[in-house]
């Protein structure tokens, strides 16, 4: 088990998603506050986000105190947030329109 | 926010209209294609003079040849450029006479050859350095001179952006712009697609009822002009290189994207390439295409752009310096002849938002004086106006 250590960036107190200010291995032990602390799920690159908390599928993801997009499937707290489980909702169109 | 810093002022060329610029190029500006090469020449021939070739003003639709025009007009006007050679075919949409007369209503000498009057390339290339020499003379007497903040226009832009220009460079940016306008200076905030989806923060800054419509209208264009063709913007912008910087959506980059602009009131939004007549915070509506939209830019007046990057991006202009911000560490010790500014160390926390958006305010200032820019040592001189229609 790796030590508890600050590299996470935390944009707005709503968030559920942090930025990994450093590139996260698999297990490692994350310090929110003092008492809350989650692990990473799986390595998340530089930059990357990373799960606070549970987010059901279709739900929103919170950055900045705003919302970036919805989730297609439940991700798990400590769970890798990027495009293969979340989609923007702005500037989409759903194919070409016939006639 | 604490906003105290020393006062600054810089030496600039005082130009007729009351303009300050902070170069004194000698511009060749094709009105059409057609003369693409001849003022390459000219410019290849000639100290102290740079050319703009494009690839339009011919078979364009009146809104797109409009476009044009205005353009290349505000590129002329614009106060980093001491004079103007404007060459033309002689049968173009965009004629070469009109652009050199309509850039000529700020005082500047401009002066006009069209091809097919002087006989051909050889000729009018000749003439285009007898014309060029004249000008570029003229320019090396004119002197800098004490000029003030509220003079300049700050075009603040991103391109290349990871997940730190969001965190770092460009709240960094958005503290040096809140400096300069708490200076009387003007910055403009450009690149449409990337505000949707945080439209509603710069909406909730307008200065007045209108302003806050015409956030929306611009944005609403922008988005509806993809959702028109049933395709996803998501395909174009977030580039590929924005996903691997960890970018996951267009409005995760939009909401970085728009801290450059600062924290201010908006106070008026203008159209590709149009001229602001208000100061503080204006935005202007240009793609996300960092070339288009830094053209925008100087046709608009701004004499300085600050340009934040993530992924590194080398990007200039022909008559403003382009002042590069990296976002993080990595890029700044990897591309560093590129870059010159390092707002990585915000995400290290060795320094603070508001500690490199001094530091940024103060390369403004430096570069203002004369210093020169990464862009400019390296060359860049990138030039792209934004097309809206197809050719004919």
């Amino acid at each position: 088990m790796s030590k508890a250590i600050k590299n996470l960036i935390l944009c707005h107190p709503k968030d559920n998603v942090a930025t990994a200010s450093s590139p996260l291995n698999t297990g490692t032990l994350l310090s929110l506050t003092e008492q809350k602390t989650i692990v990473a799920k799986e390595q998340i690159p530089f930059g990357h986000k990373i799960a606070l908390q549970k987010i059901r599928k279709g739900g929103p993801v919170i950055k900045y105190g705003e919302r970036i997009g919805r989730t297609i499937r439940e991700i798990k707290p400590g769970e890798w947030v990027h495009i293969h489980n979340v989609v923007g909702e702005r500037g989409r169109g759903k194919g070409r329109k016939k006639g | 926010m604490r906003l105290r810093i020393e006062k600054m002022n810089f030496l600039g060329y005082k130009r007729l209209d009351g303009k300050v610029g902070v170069r004194n190029h000698v511009l060749i500006i094709p009105s059409v294609a057609c003369a693409n090469e001849i003022c390459n020449a000219i410019a290849l021939k000639m100290k102290g003079t740079v050319s703009i070739p494009h690839q339009h003003g011919c078979a364009q639709l009146a809104f797109d040849a409009e476009q044009t025009a205005r353009t290349l007009i505000g590129v002329g006007k614009n106060p980093n450029v001491a004079a103007v050679l404007v060459i033309g075919l002689g049968c173009e949409v965009v004629n070469s006479s009109m652009v050199a007369s309509k850039i000529a209503e700020s005082g500047k000498p401009v002066k006009n050859l069209v091809i097919q009057e002087a006989g051909g390339s050889p000729k009018t290339i000749k003439e285009g350095i007898k014309i060029a020499k004249a000008l570029v003379s003229y320019a090396s007497k004119l002197k800098r001179e004490k000029a003030k903040p509220d003079s300049l226009i700050l075009g603040v832009e991103c391109g290349g952006s990871d997940a730190c220009s969001g965190l770092a460079a460009n709240p960094a940016l958005g503290v040096t712009s809140d400096l300069l306008i708490k200076e009387g200076g003007t910055i403009i905030l450009s690149e449409t697609t990337e505000s949707i989806g945080a439209e509603h923060i710069l909406a909730r800054r307008a200065i007045n009822k209108k302003v806050r419509e015409k956030i929306f209208e611009i944005i609403k264009r922008t988005e509806m002009r993809a959702l028109n063709l049933g395709l996803d913007i998501g395909k174009a912008n977030p580039a590929p290189g924005n996903y691997e910087g960890g970018i996951t959506t267009l409005e995760e980059k939009s909401l970085g994207c728009v801290m450059k602009g600062g924290s201010t009131k908006v106070m008026g939004v203008v159209e590709y390439s149009e001229i602001p007549t208000k100061k503080g915070l204006v935005l202007m509506d240009t793609p996300g295409h960092d070339a288009e939209s830094m053209t925008g830019l100087i046709a608009g007046g701004t004499q300085i752009i600050a340009f934040t990057t993530g992924r590194g991006n080398p990007l200039g202009s022909p008559i403003a310096p382009v002042i590069k911000i990296a976002s993080n560490s990595y890029l700044y010790s990897k591309m560093k002849d590129n870059m010159d500014i390092n707002a990585g160390e915000i995400v290290t926390g060795k320094k603070t938002i508001q500690e490199v958006g001094e530091s940024i305010y103060r390369e403004v200032f430096r570069v203002a004086n004369g210093k020169l820019t990464k862009s400019e040592i390296c060359g860049h001189r990138e030039f792209a106006i934004n097309r809206i229609g197809p050719s004919f």
